[in-house]
């Protein structure tokens, strides 16, 4: 546990001294004041308070995609890997504890844009099922940094992780529904939007802030978790297997 | 050394820089693929809204943003240079090194271009958007209008950016978005306030992305004038990264700070 705590110092250590790994919180209100002025602009004001809770999603992918994906590389590129490895202390408590630290940036993202789409926008963002908010809101954060776990895993072995992590935001955020629901996308695209976390999640949450009933909650939870299970399991393996690879073949800070 | 050769040779530098990063497989399958979801993102919004006059004018107008946001990653340029420690050797040469500077990334013009222009035909195509061939031609012209605009503002905002390495994602970051606020990409410029207006009409995008409206819809001589604008934007911005970057090297040259970022 000491160790996780180690890992999640650091990285809040280094949101202090790297302020730019912060920038969603900067570009989140712009977003959600984009979002909704196309809305008003349109007269369709009643949709302002879904849209302007987009930007909190397209932070936290950020945070998964280059705060919580780039935790190992950055390391090997500094040198500092194998001090990592060679210590006592468990390398993945060290990884993990890191990661949760970005999933503190996910709260913070969430409360700025609330907060902004309340506040500053006007949007109805009131929270009106409890219940499925606080559930599908926990198990978002879970899969957000199981998700970045197995993106440091496999962005280690990746040459192009780079390309990746530049090119990865928009072609998510179109499958995950995040702003339009995933029903107007082409019917080819739809059953790929069913593969990951945040489809769930944002069809949960613009629902836990809706009148009316929220469908079929239990299922969209079940699959939050299921997913970030999954990414969970997959990042660990892809972790151990690296680590076992690279110690065998003396590459650890060459790749 | 002939000026022209300097600046084709400082092209290519750039360019071979760039495929270091990229291959053409690379750049089609990630990065295209980003850019045609960006503005895919924006125009499904009109299909929500279900008016596609709306889907149009989101669709046109994240496409042409993508020219800028291309051209604003020069923002980075002149840091990479003093980060690479060639900067104090760009100072000590007999070409003045704006010169160098401002051509080496100048293939971000050609590739604001490409992504913009192919983004705009491919997502015209999926969304039923007309956009008849010699119609295009123009358009993909304008298009480099704008990216060639924004990428002067972008080496410009480096050169003064260059003592601050580390707010400079957050600048890169926030000043696209803000662009992507103001300049009429998601509504009308009439939206705005007149001194919001007034702000945008001197940044890059705004004019280029007029005259690239009108010309979608078959209007390109009403696009000549918005075109101007422009270039002439552009001109302004480039006049004024020069002059910066003339004061930064002679600031450097006398404390001997030239090779010193924070």
């Amino acid at each position: 546990m000491g160790t996780v705590r180690a890992g999640f110092v650091l990285q809040m250590r280094f949101y202090r001294r790297y302020p730019d790994l912060l920038v969603p919180l900067l570009t989140a209100p712009l977003y959600g004041g984009i979002f909704a002025m196309i809305m008003r602009y349109n007269g369709r004001t009643d949709l302002v308070g879904a849209v302007s809770l987009t930007p909190f999603y397209m932070s936290l992918w950020w945070f998964a995609l280059f705060s919580g994906g780039w935790i190992i590389q950055t390391d090997r590129w500094e040198g500092t890997l194998e001090y990592l490895v060679s210590a006592p202390a468990d390398f993945a408590a060290v990884v993990f504890g890191r990661v949760g630290a970005t999933m503190l940036s996910g709260v913070a993202a969430f409360a700025e844009t609330w907060l902004f789409a309340r506040y500053v926008l006007r949007g109805d963002v009131a929270v009106r099922h409890w219940g499925v908010f606080a559930g599908s809101f926990a198990l978002t954060l879970f899969a957000m940094a199981a998700t970045a776990l197995l993106m440091a895993a496999t962005f280690v072995l990746a040459r192009n992780a780079v390309t990746f992590s530049n090119s990865a935001s928009f072609p998510f955020y179109v499958l995950s529904g995040i702003l339009v629901p995933i029903a107007l996308l082409p019917g080819w695209l739809q059953p790929l939007s069913e593969a990951v976390f945040l489809s769930w999640s944002a069809d949960l949450l613009r629902a836990s802030i809706a009148t009316g009933p929220v469908p079929h909650p239990v299922r969209g939870m079940v699959m939050i978790a299921l997913l970030g299970t999954c990414a969970l399991a997959a990042g660990y393996t892809v972790l151990r297997r690296i680590l076992g690879q690279v110690r065998r073949t003396g590459e650890l800070g060459l790749r | 050394m002939n000026l022209l050769l300097i600046i084709r040779r400082a092209f290519w530098l750039g360019a071979r820089d760039y495929t270091a990063i990229f291959t053409w497989k690379t750049w089609l399958t990630n990065w295209f693929v980003r850019v045609v979801a960006q503005v895919s993102f924006f125009a499904l919004i009109g299909r929500m809204l279900g008016d596609p006059g709306q889907t149009q004018f989101l669709l046109v107008g994240n496409a042409v943003l993508l020219a800028a946001m291309v051209g604003m990653y020069a923002v980075n340029m002149v840091s990479w240079e003093r980060n690479a420690g060639t900067l104090p050797l760009l100072a000590a040469g007999p070409t003045h090194p704006a010169v160098v500077l401002t051509a080496r990334g100048s293939y971000l013009i050609l590739d604001g271009t490409l992504s913009a222009s192919g983004a705009l035909l491919v997502t015209a195509h999926l969304f039923g958007m007309p956009l008849p061939w010699p119609r295009a031609a123009i358009v993909i012209a304008l298009i480099a209008v704008v990216a060639a605009s924004a990428y002067c503002f972008g080496i410009l905002a480096g050169s003064l950016l260059l003592g601050f390495r580390s707010i400079q994602t957050i600048v890169t970051n926030v000043g696209l978005v803000t662009l992507m606020t103001l300049c009429g990409v998601n509504v009308p410029l009439d939206f705005y306030p007149e001194p919001m207006r007034w702000v945008a009409s001197v940044l890059p995008l705004t004019n280029g992305l007029v005259a690239v409206r009108l010309a979608v819809t078959g209007q390109w001589q009403a696009a000549l004038f918005p075109a101007a604008w422009e270039a002439l934007v552009g001109i302004g911005w480039l006049t004024l990264c020069l002059l910066m970057v003339t004061a930064l090297v002679r600031r450097g040259r006398r404390h001997g700070t030239l090779d010193y970022a924070s």
